[in-house]
């Protein structure tokens, strides 16, 4: 028999929240945390999370975890020096899953339990600021508490130290892609024996110098003329707003956590990562462009979804990592539409990054948390600030929240530089109807 | 289903001895030392000055789709160490009948990816020219890059993933690899590690004073550091059936790996050794192996006084009575500590150590330490037939990855 693996807790930060259930209710009640990189006149110039010296960001929109306090989580007493920004973070979002999942200190300290943390730059502010102390100061200046949060692992390991966490401990670069590969990798190595249980999501930290280098390559929104409108699958989309967040679900097998009492959120189906080369690193092609980005999602789409008992499964939502992007938003679409040819206009639509930025790493967690609490909710968010829908794109798109009977949900995304990802989760009613 | 088999069928190695595999082996079994004085940047604001960098690299020489100059340096010794790979395996016509490309993927580890496009983009910082910096930044920095351009220079279309899991990241990559391969999602992976000599992990380790000031002496009582270094490796994997079924020359079986993290401290290892003991013992488990039956354990080795003796304690709890019988040598005494490429290298060296019959030696080994009894095959070379070698790996933040390769009977 397969040995089936599910999801049996959430920790979430984000910017509409730490309450899986809330962002949720929130992201179906059409808010969205967007707000402008530089705060107007009047304001206070830190309320937006103080990026200053970015005036040629102009009037991008940022989502900010505001007031992010990582005591409030790990404990005042700890000390949280050793910890950078996407350390508490992470840190931050594993107490919330451990917590969530029944996972107490004392159950993390007897098992070993593992975690996969996807991202895109983790500790690059750190990194940018360790190497600029060292030119302008001299390299003798460094601080060595610095160089050890200067490996893209750092935040793993640092949330592994925090909660005793001495199973496998993986990092997965990525981007957009991460989070959702994290948590087909962690369905991977609890199947293999290698951890009884892993947590596994995604985290990335908004900073000066993401924000600079995705003004640069011409990523964000807001740039040209006008207004910006870093709205997924929107007519007017112009690139994204930058967010940020931490999302860590904890993977298990199924038949262990129903032995030890604990309620499973989801099943974990399936997996598939595919690439594709794109034109030129950072962007998709020309409209007209034969894509073989979307080839590759629908592929990976296709391997998901096979066909089992008889019949493909037929799909009830839709989590895209849409972001705004003008590119790589039409190539998810066209992924999705030819692997679900027809029947894709009937399923419904969600992204969320509409509502709380590309959260790069964070951003798969954010996708499945919406299509987990749906499960459970029977809600599904629409698309936030979505007022004129692309109109071509095959699919079915609305700016409100809608009622799912929500049994088996897909979450997508597709990469900066042709990576994609497809996760399939079911809610779990019991092996007998999982099989049939 | 039952799990496939999975096999090394391919190796490329660039490393500080040589860009090739061949010449890198020949060196490390010469015990020729490629250490030396730091040449890429200016280390005379540093108190050491000792690196291990790859002299005369020209990856316009090996490479067929990628364009050097449109990518990093760490992408440019992966996409090449791909290419010395799939030639090796036999694979190196790009038309290759037996495999989708849909079926075939990448799997790379780093430690800091393309620290130099950072340092680009820090130095137009400190010149007060962000706002100018390389519009290509968010496509040549992310780590992710490396596993992509690796894909995009052997034209694979199957998962690619990359894993930035610091010095173990190369165990970790072909973990990662080895899973695809026997649950039945690709066919034939790429996997490896890549790491490139950098002014940032250089300010870091030199700041830490784990520098070795002149050689890099693993396990001898003198052994005052590590010496950062710079490289790649990939291995060809894919699986026994395929592997026999196309007549593939096979090195060894990847025949089970373990993960493990300290959860200790993040740059300085358990002092009781259970984290690095536990990623071996999963591995024998994964392997269906006992401890006796290793016949060679490519250490982790870096030469700082810690970590080596925690390695030696964690190699004596494994092998108990037999710990003096089990050769263990480390390579990074020859070519440094190239980062994440280091263990894929290392792997590389296992699969290499199983199919010739040879130990490479640890050099500059002069005195034993009475901390780390074990035979640590010094200075020369041994022939010795290697059934079954381990290789270890223990990294920033804690991670621990061991990986067992074994002969597979013709």
């Amino acid at each position: 028999m397969t040995h089936r693996v599910g999801i049996t807790g959430v920790g979430v930060l984000s910017a509409l929240g730490d309450e899986p259930a809330a962002v949720s209710r929130a992201l179906c009640a059409g808010e969205h945390a967007r707000c402008p990189l530089h705060p107007p006149a009047g304001a206070d110039p830190a309320a937006n999370g103080g990026f200053a010296g970015l005036a040629e960001l102009g009037d991008a929109e940022i989502a900010p975890l505001r007031g992010f306090d990582a005591a409030r989580y790990l404990g005042a007493e700890t000390n949280l020096r050793p910890l950078d920004g996407a350390g508490r973070r992470l840190a931050a979002a594993a107490a919330l899953a451990l917590e969530a999942s029944g996972w107490t200190a004392e159950a993390c300290a007897a098992e070993a339990v593992g975690l996969v943390a996807g991202t895109m730059f983790a500790g690059m502010r750190t990194i940018a600021e360790f190497d600029r102390r060292a030119l302008e100061a001299g390299p003798q200046y460094v601080m060595p508490l610095d160089f050890a949060n200067t490996v893209f692992n750092a935040a793993a390991g640092q949330t592994a130290i925090r909660h005793r966490l001495t199973g496998p401990n993986a990092t997965l670069g990525g981007g957009p892609v991460a989070a959702l590969q994290a948590l087909g990798y962690a369905a991977d190595l609890v199947r293999a024996g290698q951890a009884r249980a892993v947590l596994a999501g995604g985290v990335d930290e908004l900073s000066a110098e993401a924000l600079r280098a995705f003004s640069r390559a011409g990523l964000l929104s807001g740039a040209g003329e006008g207004p910006g409108v870093p709205v997924p699958f929107d007519g007017r989309r112009d690139g994204c707003a930058l967010g940020e967040g931490a999302v860590l679900f904890m993977v298990e097998s199924i038949a262990d956590a129903e032995r030890r009492g604990a309620p499973v959120l989801a099943e974990i189906v399936a997996s598939a990562s595919a690439w594709a080369p794109v034109g030129e690193p950072g962007r998709s092609g020309p409209a007209e462009a034969p894509d073989e980005v979307a080839a590759a999602l629908a592929r990976a789409i296709a391997q998901v979804l096979g066909r089992r008992d008889g019949a493909a499964l037929a799909l009830d939502a839709w989590s895209s990592s849409a972001s705004g992007d003008v590119g790589r938003d039409r190539t998810e679409a066209r992924g999705f539409t030819g692997a679900l040819g027809e029947g894709a206009r009937a399923v419904a639509v969600t992204a969320v990054k509409g509502a709380l930025g590309e959260m790069l790493g964070a951003a798969g967690g954010l996708q499945a948390l919406v299509l987990i609490e749906g499960m459970r909710s029977g809600r599904l968010p629409g698309i936030a600030g979505l007022a004129t829908p692309d109109s071509d794109l095959g699919i079915t798109l609305s700016a409100e929240g809608r009622a799912v009977d929500l049994r088996l949900g897909l979450a997508t995304a597709v990469g900066f530089d042709g990576a994609v990802e497809a996760l399939l989760l079911r809610r779990w009613e019991g092996e007998h109807f999982a099989t049939r | 289903m039952t799990p496939r088999r999975v096999v090394v069928t391919g190796l490329g190695l660039v490393t500080p001895l040589a860009v090739g595999t061949e010449a890198t082996w020949t060196g490390l079994l010469a015990g020729r030392v490629a250490t030396g004085p730091v040449r890429s940047f200016d280390a005379t604001r540093y108190r050491v000055d000792r690196g291990a960098e790859i002299d005369g690299f020209r990856p316009e020489e090996h490479l067929r789709r990628l364009d050097p100059a449109s990518v990093g340096r760490a992408s440019q010794l992966a996409a090449v160490a791909a290419r010395l790979a799939l030639a090796d395996a036999g694979l190196a016509a790009d038309a290759d009948p037996r495999a989708m490309p849909e079926r075939c993927g990448v799997a790379m580890g780093t430690t800091s990816g393309e620290p130099a496009e950072i340092e680009r983009f820090d130095d137009a910082w400190v010149a007060g020219a962000a706002a100018a910096s390389d519009p290509r930044f968010v496509s040549r920095y992310p780590c992710h890059v490396i596993a992509q351009n690796v894909a995009r220079e052997v034209g694979w279309r199957g998962p690619v993933a990359m894993l930035p899991n610091a010095c173990a990241a190369g165990n970790y990559a072909v973990a990662y690899a080895s899973e695809l391969l026997r649950s039945g999602r690709a066919d034939r992976m790429l996997a490896g590690g890549a790491d490139i000599f950098s002014r940032i992990t250089y300010s870091g380790f030199a700041r830490l004073g784990a520098v070795a000031p002149d050689r890099c002496r693993p396990f001898d009582r003198e052994r005052k550091g590590m010496i950062p270094g710079e490289g790649a490796a990939v291995l060809v994997l894919e699986t026994l059936e395929e592997a026999r079924a196309r007549g593939a020359s096979i090195y060894a079986e990847v025949a089970g790996y373990g993960l493990s993290c300290d959860a200790h401290h993040m740059t300085g290892a358990q002092p009781s050794g259970d984290g690095a003991l536990r990623a071996m013992e999963l591995a024998l488990v994964g392997a269906g192996a006992t401890a006796a039956e290793v016949s060679y354990v490519s250490a982790h080795g870096t030469g700082t006084p810690a970590n080596d003796r925690v390695e030696a304690i964690a190699l004596q709890r494994l092998f108990g009575e037999n710990a003096a019988a089990t050769p263990v040598s480390s390579i990074k005494s020859m070519i440094g500590h190239t980062m994440g490429a280091a263990s894929a290298i290392e792997a590389a060296v296992c699969a290499l150590a199983v199919r010739h019959g040879w130990i490479p030696p640890t050099a500059n080994f002069e005195a034993a330490d009475d901390d780390c009894g074990l035979d640590f095959v010094p200075n020369t070379a041994r022939r010795h037939p290697v059934v079954l070698a381990m290789n270890n790996a223990y990294a920033f933040g804690g991670s621990n990855a061991s990986v067992l390769f074994r002969a597979v009977p013709a």
